[in-house]
């Protein structure tokens, strides 16, 4: 290890790369890496994991692969400048860092150091309190920071027997290694070994990574939120319909793409997180849109295709901490394609359908109370609107429900056993039903029928979100993150305020 | 008086048959379920299913969800062909409602466990029983205890058993018994509950020479430190740093001293080997005592003698590793730092320093002869992570004769009744299959660079009167045989790092009838919302545009017309 030291401080004094950022650089970020159960490039873990651990895209000046390469160095005794911190925004753990109220990050290299207190806090802090999580949080952060100062989270591939074996980058430097190809004539040693390794692993095992890496690159959801976004713009503000078309067209198309490369990535159905649940509902609810708007010959379908598309595109794009569009491995249960890309598919995506009969029914609501009013005739056309992406929600529901069931009686050996995101799926189809069956009478009239729909929206919420994030039980638990309750109490809050405030104003154009 | 009758069943037919009933119902069907995932996610599954979706109230509700469609069905006959989806719809509806029903019926739901080449043939069902093994006569009596959710009296009679109360969910909570059996005034069978502590940790600990204490022990270890529970007469002679390091315990009398006391000098045999001699005065005999080798005393042919009173303790034995010693009120232990034995009398919650990383010793309470035990009393589970993390032990109080005993799932009791051996226990039943498996091999795929499983795979050899046959089992692939399916559920491993697999194994009759009426559902679904379209004709713009073109030019012209 010694000599390996000297090597470096003899290369890195005497050439043109004589200080940081040695031989690191954004370059580095198409290496494979194995982390997680899965190989990917650099760039996306390093990404990832500066992400995770300061909170920050970069750390000073450096970007996040830079970063982590030169604090994976501090493994082989090589020093940098940079002065990573940790976001810190619990006022008890401010309290106990000894910080200001008006501070807002931590030196890792600190809470390194004080790794022990902060274990010892941990365990003494009350039971599942935010004060015990945010400790957790920070714990994870450490340990991932000093196992990356380590130089043990930077897997490097080497060739071994059956494809590959992977080595931390202080096992993979090793000194023979790069005093021989220093004999060779090798100005960059370094880096030449690690892209040796990158050229060994595409050319004798795959080279699947690098298409992650274009992918990740490409930035797609930023484009597809842009496209998604001027779309409504054009529709809505500019009243240009045709515009509006084209950019619904290139939303789908980016979005496909999007959805193409996960599954290319994954190799699965994109449906296993929230991030591509929400995703695939909101490119199932343009198509949706489009299709039936094309069918029917209305643009109202597109409108709120449209609408609803933006909404997921935000929440991907800005809900980073609730939905994380990491690509992990799945639990052994839900390794099966075809039931997958069936059963969760058309779950998926009758949210969506469900979900373009909640926006409609909201713009209903506002038009009418905000917008002038509704006259009878056009409120029961408006709720014939909403009736139209119902249905498809529903008779999607419904087979996604009986497909659930099917799947949990072939692999558990029971259709149903009332785990709570299966009956919250079964509670949403009641529901829509209760209305549905409740249009043929006197108690839903066309214009109680917008408000019920909009309020029947919570329970898709509730299945989809609030199983994972209020419940957060059963055999489904696979799903759970942290975070997203605010979420849902803010939006349950905003539609009941909204159906509130839109029920006591007056309709101008009707008698009530 | 029939005509009156058939006026009332067609005003029943009518209205549990009409719109607004089953409006009601399914939002009640809804708001039921509701209900029940917030029970599942504080209190866990099962006990939502026993106070919410398997109990009477809510399967009345799905029988008149199930007759609300049977009718609304009935009463649309002869057909109409607007109607054909929504007959279809219905009447999948009602074929999936009498396959659960079957399948409730007469559907068996199990697990059965494989050790590593192990013959198995018994499922362990879901349904609690007490079992009252008669172990001379290889007789075994089972009672099928409630599926409640609280305290339950169940009042039942087998013989001289009597079950009293039922607590499904329970804690235990500690109390002091009086003791059963009388024994001599002098007989040591003190219980203390001590709390060992220091700034990181504190542990209450509770130790016994109760014959009859089966919750207490008279030793422990915490971590290094040994900790032992002696009669409290020895604690004086404990202290006493003599020479020899030996205290002799006098069991009639309960009283302790030192052979220096007597006057009694401690030898070495050649053997280098210590002993000492003691006059035992009643029976006129000479003890040999080898203080190192054995409490008992021997005589000159070195046999042991069993009827002596004094026993011999060697402290020597204590001085190198840490170890506590408590006789109830006393406690004594050796300090390396001053080389000597310290202790001596502990006021009840007063704390005493011990040499040990900082801890302290404090007495909590001391009782002469009183039994420690447990009391099981009702609880409503707590679920966390799907585990149930309070209330799950079920318990059941029963009294033979005059004595009332709890018996747990944890711990079952064993009993002499009339001189034959008797072992009660609460277990879930049990059925043996017509055919026997052993696991003969377990696969784990991890996924790469973790300790996450990626699969994992049950390889089984199954014995029937065909002869023995291979199958493989893993998630998504079940084993069918003999109308069973075994499903792989989960795994466990031993120490030697052996895995166990755990396969489901269910018999559900009504599984065909289920999944024709699934089909029925969808396909007239899709009749009913896709294929009997009405004519479509836009009335209105919600949103309005400046470039109206072929999209919905029509449409609005033929609108404004």
């Amino acid at each position: 290890m010694h000599k390996l030291i000297f090597i470096i401080s003899v290369l890195f004094s005497s050439t043109l790369f004589a200080q940081e950022p040695y031989f690191c650089s954004s370059e580095l970020g198409k290496i494979p890496i194995q982390q997680g159960g899965r190989v990917k490039p650099l760039y996306v873990h390093a990404n990832e994991t500066i992400k995770y651990v300061t909170g920050e895209k970069k750390i000073g000046d450096y970007d996040a692969v830079t970063a982590f390469c030169l604090l994976s160095l501090q493994g082989m005794g090589l020093e940098n400048s940079l002065t990573p911190t940790a976001k810190v925004e619990h006022v008890d753990l401010k309290k106990f860092l000894g910080m200001q109220p008006s501070d807002h990050t931590y030196s890792l290299k600190e809470l390194s150091n004080q790794i022990q207190d902060i274990r010892l806090e941990w365990r003494q802090a009350e039971k599942d309190s935010s004060y015990q999580k945010s400790l957790s949080a920070v714990l994870g952060q450490v340990q991932l920071y000093n196992d990356i100062i380590a130089g043990n989270n930077w897997m490097i591939a080497e060739p071994a027997a059956d494809g590959a074996s992977w080595f931390p980058l202080v096992a993979f430097l090793t000194e023979t290694k790069v005093a021989a190809k220093k004999a060779s004539g090798s100005l960059t040693p370094f880096k030449d070994l690690l892209f040796e390794s990158a050229t060994f692993y595409s050319s004798k095992v795959s080279d699947q990574y690098t298409l992650e890496y274009h992918f990740a690159k490409a930035h797609l959801p930023g484009w597809a939120m842009l496209l998604s976004l001027l779309g409504l713009a054009s529709l809505v503000l500019f009243k240009r319909f045709n515009i509006a078309l084209i950019f619904a067209l290139s939303a789908i198309g980016v979005e496909t793409a999007l959805i193409v490369f996960r599954i290319i990535i994954s190799g699965r159905a994109p449906v296993t997180n929230m991030y591509e649940t929400v995703l695939f509902s909101g490119w199932g609810a343009l198509l949706l849109g489009l299709i039936i708007g094309h069918l029917k010959k209305e643009k109202a379908f597109v409108y709120v295709g449209l609408a609803y598309n933006t909404m997921t595109m935000m929440m991907m794009n800005f809900a980073t901490g609730m939905l994380s569009d990491r690509i992990s491995p799945l639990v052994p249960v839900l390794r099966d394609n075809f039931w997958l890309s069936t059963h969760v598919t058309s779950i998926i995506i009758s949210y969506g359908a469900l979900a373009l009969s909640w926006v409609l029914a909201n713009t209903v609501l506002i038009k009418r109370s905000f917008g002038g009013g509704i006259n009878a005739e056009d409120e029961r056309y408006f709720a014939d609107l909403i009736y139209t992406c119902m249905k498809w929600g529903t008779v999607l529901l419904a087979g996604g429900v009986i497909l659930g069931g099917v799947w949990a009686d072939y692999s558990w050996g029971r259709f149903w056993g009332w785990d709570p995101k299966e009956t919250w799926s079964l509670i949403v189809l009641m529901i829509y039903m209760a209305i549905l069956h409740g249009r043929y009478t006197a108690w839903i009239p066309p214009k109680r029928f917008a408000t019920l729909v909009a309020g029947a929206f919570m329970s898709v919420m509730m299945a989809w979100f609030g199983v994972n994030y209020i419940l957060a039980s059963g055999l489904h638990s696979y799903g759970f993150s942290e975070g997203g309750a605010i979420f849902l109490g803010s939006f349950f809050l905003i539609q009941i305020s909204l159906i509130l405030i839109t029920g006591l104003k007056k309709n101008k154009l009707q008698r009530s | 008086m029939l005509s009156k009758l058939h006026h009332m069943y067609e005003k029943f037919e009518a209205t549990i048959g009409s719109l607004k009933f089953a409006v009601i119902i399914i939002a009640l069907f809804s708001l039921v379920m509701t209900v029940g995932t917030f029970v599942e996610s504080y209190f866990g599954t099962e006990f939502a299913g026993r106070t919410v979706y398997k109990t009477w109230p809510f399967m009345l509700l799905q029988f008149f969800m199930f007759l609300s469609i049977l009718f609304a069905t009935y009463q649309r006959l002869p057909p109409k062909k607007r109607l054909y989806g929504f007959y279809v719809i219905h009447a999948g509806l009602i074929i999936i409602g009498v396959g659960s029903a079957i399948t409730y019926l007469a559907g068996i739901d199990g697990n059965i466990h494989l050790p590593p080449n192990t013959p198995a043939r018994q499922i362990m069902l879901s349904n609690d029983v007490l079992k009252i093994e008669f172990v001379n006569d290889e007789k075994v009596y089972t009672y099928n205890l409630p599926s409640a959710a609280f305290e339950t009296h169940i009042n039942h009679k087998f013989q001289e058993f009597e079950l009293l109360d039922y607590l499904p969910y329970s804690e235990k909570v500690f109390t002091w018994k009086n003791e059963l059996k009388s024994y001599p005034k002098t007989a040591p069978r003190h219980t203390s509950q001590y709390m060992i502590a220091n700034a990181m940790v504190s542990e209450k600990i509770l130790m016994s020479i109760h014959p009859e204490a089966d919750d207490a022990k008279s030793n422990m270890s915490l971590g290094p430190l040994s900790v032992n529970y002696l009669p409290e007469a020895l604690g004086p002679c404990f202290v006493k740093n003599n020479p020899s390091d030996v205290v002799v315990w006098n069991s009639t009398t309960s009283e302790c001293f030192v052979p220096e006391d007597q006057g009694v000098s401690v030898e070495k045999t050649t053997a280098g080997n210590r002993f000492f001699v003691l006059k035992d005065n009643d029976k006129k005999r000479l003890l040999t005592f080898f203080p190192e080798l054995s409490p008992w005393p021997v005589n000159k042919e070195m046999q042991v003698i069993q009827d002596s009173p004094y026993r011999v303790f060697s402290k020597q034995l204590f001085k190198s590793k840490p170890t506590l010693f408590v006789f109830g009120p006393y406690h004594a232990y050796f300090n390396k730092d001053e080389n000597q034995w310290q202790g001596g009398l502990l006021e009840e919650k007063k704390s005493v320093e011990l040499p040990w990383m900082g801890f302290e010793l404090t007495l909590l309470q001391h009782q002469a002869t009183k039994v420690p035990g447990f009391e099981a009393t009702p609880i409503i589970p707590i679920q966390k992570n799907g585990e149930i993390i309070k209330g799950g032990t079920r318990a059941l109080k029963i009294k033979i004769r005059t004595q009332e005993y709890w018996i747990t799932n944890e711990k079952g009791l064993v009993l002499l009744v009339d001189g034959k051996k008797v072992e009660l226990y609460l277990t879930k039943e049990t059925l043996n299959l017509p055919f026997e498996f052993v696991l003969t091999n377990f696969k784990m795929d991890k996924d790469p660079g973790t300790n996450n499983p990626a699969s994992y795979e049950s390889f089984v050899r199954l014995f029937s009167e065909e002869g023995p046959s291979d199958h493989h089992v893993f998630m998504n692939n079940p084993l069918k045989y003999n109308g069973f399916t075994f499903y792989q559920a989960s795994y466990s491993q031993d120490q030697q790092g052996n895995y166990s697999s755990t396969l489901t194994a269910n018999v559900d009759q009504g599984r065909p009838l289920k999944y024709l009426g699934s089909l029925f559902l969808v396909f007239g679904a899709i009749w009913h919302y896709f294929l009997n379209r009405k004519r479509w004709k836009k009335k209105a713009d919600l949103i309005a545009t400046k470039d109206d073109t072929t999209f919905n030019k029509m449409n609005t012209e033929s609108a404004n017309a």
